[in-house]
């Protein structure tokens, strides 16, 4: 039988590591755009906090902040609800994935975004002044698409390493392709298999991924010249 | 917090009693792994950019199956994985190494950081103005003089950045190796946790020590820039 | 007897023919000026002589000896024995266009490295051999520790004459030295290479600098797609040109 009757499990394990990669995506690229712009703001307060949090999560490996987050959130929840005599609340570990990735790779995107907002010449935006347009109008018209072009080289970066970064987030007990394999690897006593199983398919998803950024940048370099040597 | 550090300190920085561990295991794995990719990435990024590609196909294939699945596999296939076939077992010698779960770690992220440097420096190559490789030909330079002389000395100053990016990326890196009982830093954080329950100071200390690794590093190769890369700086002063 | 002798040499990329034939010799001393204007071939004239770009066919040989080739797949001659073609370009040192020096080495390095790894000189003969080319093209001490990319156009051209220097050659290579140079440069260059002819070194040089044809080489050589025009002395090739071409080519450069 087909991976020994474990075929459905994996592949509902690659659905919640697809899930928890994009929702982090999503909620990191916004906490990038936050960061990145309060790392260009005036106020020097704003720029301080956006350093500290970047420099925090660069220095300290994913892993250590995920237990941090998960075990710190965990028993402090414990103790407010043993404190009003609630039974005890266990934190959802895909909840707590997508939280503690999303706050790892929002630092990621603060650097991104920050690198791309640098990249837009200063001439553009004067001229979207210059043309009458509210400050909201020429981020919204002129820089905050020009930034993203600059930004997708390292999106498609940040995607690639969050990818598999999700498969840290099986070690707080999440169901995704790791547990599963190792699940079914146990079961099995074929451990090396489903070892190999799991990473042919994040193989799968990172080529995926790969050629749907290949294409995206053909698409959204309208009206940019490929340097030809 | 004071009773975690008066308790366990001799644990988080070097001995646990048993075995190294804490800070020296993890530096331990970082150097190790570290030191053999970089020997083995330096002759896979020369056949990485070869013109041939029954040459540098193969290589591309491996740093494409490294960089495209996450470490903590990797780290279960040489661990869990490769240690229950019975090819391994019947072989002595297989069966020693791959019994302990360091072998397998040092192994696995060997591997790894090698596939990541061996695009990082294979990048670098490229990025030498090919006049200058033109030079080292005009000059009656063979081969090899021409690469151990000009292309790697070249490659490896301008890859430094990249590089010490990859090694900060490989500190956070060993933090899975306490999946293969190796007790590193975050191992010694998770017993401690057991034992005491507190979570936040286990870990929090954790992430100190972790940090302060890595500054460390970054000031090292702050220093080794500073000192190989005034090349590449505009002029002045 | 000739140092370098250059016999029929062809080229081609593709199906598009390049050098259509091309012989050059050069005695002891001569300093020959290769003109034409771009796409006529000089360049890669001069890159087939070190096979820095591999000839389909013709031969060449220095001080009388032929460099042995053979014919690859493609149709391109290769050198039969590397090591050969190694020692060939030792003896015959090139200067680039763009000065193509290690951008990784200081001044002293670039002009030290081929000393002493290809010829095995040591240090201190290296070493000695690279402060005295460098006093040649007119650089001081004080910028022998810089990088390249510290220096101006014309000083990195000098260095890399140097380097050239410091193999100390039969015959030098020069690919359009000044073309890549500010104007205001191009002088410091021009007159370093005037001292090297003064001195009897033996030159091949692509220039368009129509006055170090005519008054520093002793033979001009124009090539028009791929062929000889028209050569001989420059007195008479660069005043009283025969060919229209040629003539065309004159009236448009000396504007």
């Amino acid at each position: 039988m087909f991976l020994s009757g474990f075929g459905p499990l994996i592949l509902a394990g690659t659905w919640v590591t697809l899930k928890l990669s994009l929702l982090s995506l999503l909620l990191s690229m916004l906490i990038g755009l936050a960061g990145a712009s309060s790392k260009l703001a005036k106020t020097s307060l704003l720029r301080g906090w956006a350093t500290a949090y970047t420099t925090l999560i660069r220095s300290v490996p994913d892993l250590v902040l995920m237990l941090l987050l998960f075990y710190s959130l965990q028993l402090g929840l414990n103790q407010c609800t043993e404190a009003l005599g609630m039974e005890q609340i266990d934190i959802d570990p895909f909840l707590a994935g997508v939280v503690t990735l999303a706050f790892i790779y929002g630092a990621y995107f603060t650097e991104t975004f920050r690198g791309a907002f640098l990249s837009v010449p200063a001439g553009q935006i004067e001229a979207a002044i210059a043309y009458g347009m509210t400050p909201w109008q020429s981020f919204r018209r002129v820089l905050f698409p020009q930034m993203m072009r600059f930004a997708l080289p390292g999106i498609a970066n940040n995607w690639q390493v969050l990818i598999k970064a999700t498969a840290l987030v099986s070690i707080i007990g999440l169901a995704d392709i790791v547990k599963a394999t190792q699940d079914a690897g146990k079961a099995t006593m074929q451990m090396f298999l489903f070892a190999v199983v799991g990473a042919l398919m994040y193989l799968l998803i990172t080529t995926v991924s790969n050629l749907l950024l290949i294409w995206l940048e053909n698409h959204y370099s309208a009206g940019v010249r490929k340097a030809v040597l | 917090m004071s009773d975690i550090i008066q308790n366990y300190w001799q644990a988080w920085l070097w001995n646990d009693g048993y075995h190294v561990s804490g800070v020296a295991m993890t530096l331990w794995l970082l150097i190790a792994s570290v030191a053999c990719g970089f020997c083995l990435s330096i002759p896979l990024a020369v056949a990485r950019v070869s013109s041939r590609r029954w040459i540098s196909g193969p290589v591309w294939f491996y740093t494409y199956v490294f960089r495209g699945t996450p470490l903590y596999i990797q780290l279960l296939i040489f661990y869990s994985g490769v240690y229950s076939l019975h090819v391994v077992r019947s072989v002595d010698l297989l069966e020693h190494f791959f019994r302990e779960g360091l072998n397998c770690t040092i192994l696995a992220f060997a591997l790894n950081t090698c596939a990541y440097t061996t695009e990082i420096f294979a990048g670098a190559i490229r990025a030498i103005p090919y006049g200058e490789i033109e030079a080292a030909r005009a000059l009656g330079m063979s081969p090899w003089v021409k690469y151990t002389r000009i292309i790697i000395p070249a490659m490896l100053r301008r890859a430094l950045p990249y590089y010490s990016n990859e090694v900060i990326l490989m500190l956070h890196a060993t933090t899975v190796a306490f999946t293969a009982t190796v007790p590193d830093i975050l191992k010694v954080a998770r017993d401690v946790n057991a034992a005491t329950y507190a979570s936040f100071e286990a870990f929090g200390i954790a992430a100190v020590l972790y940090a302060c690794i890595a500054f460390a590093l970054v000031g090292l190769f702050r220093l080794c820039e500073n000192r190989w890369l005034a090349f590449l700086r505009p002029m002045g002063h | 007897m000739y140092k370098l002798t250059v016999n029929g040499l062809h080229k081609k990329y593709g199906q598009h023919e390049v050098l259509k034939g091309v012989s050059l010799k050069a005695k002891a001393g001569d300093v020959i000026s290769i003109i034409g204007s771009s796409g006529s071939g000089k360049s890669t004239f001069l890159r087939c002589i070190n096979f820095l770009e591999q000839p389909c066919a013709g031969e060449i040989s220095l001080n009388g000896e032929l460099l042995q080739t053979v014919l690859d797949k493609k149709g391109s001659q290769r050198a039969r024995d590397p090591k050969q073609l190694q020692k060939m370009r030792t003896e015959l040192s090139m200067v680039f266009q763009h000065f193509n020096l290690w951008s990784h080495m200081t001044v002293l390095e670039n002009i030290m490295e081929a000393p002493m790894h290809v010829l095995g000189l040591s240090r201190a003969e290296a070493l000695q051999r690279a402060r005295k080319y460098l006093a040649k093209v007119g650089l001081t001490e004080q910028q022998e520790n810089k990088y390249p990319a510290h220096l101006s156009g014309g000083q990195q051209q000098r260095v890399a004459i140097a380097r050239a220097l410091a193999m100390e050659p039969e015959v030098m290579l020069f690919d359009e030295p000044t073309s890549a140079l500010d104007p205001e440069l191009v002088g410091e260059v021009l007159r370093v290479m005037q001292a090297l002819a003064e001195e009897g070194r033996t030159m091949v040089v692509v220039t368009h600098e129509m006055g170090f044809a005519r008054n520093v080489s002793n033979h001009v050589i124009f090539l028009h797609q791929g062929r000889i025009e028209e050569e001989g002395h420059p007195a008479q090739v660069l005043s009283q040109p025969k060919s229209e071409r040629l003539q065309q080519f004159l009236s448009g450069s000396l504007k």
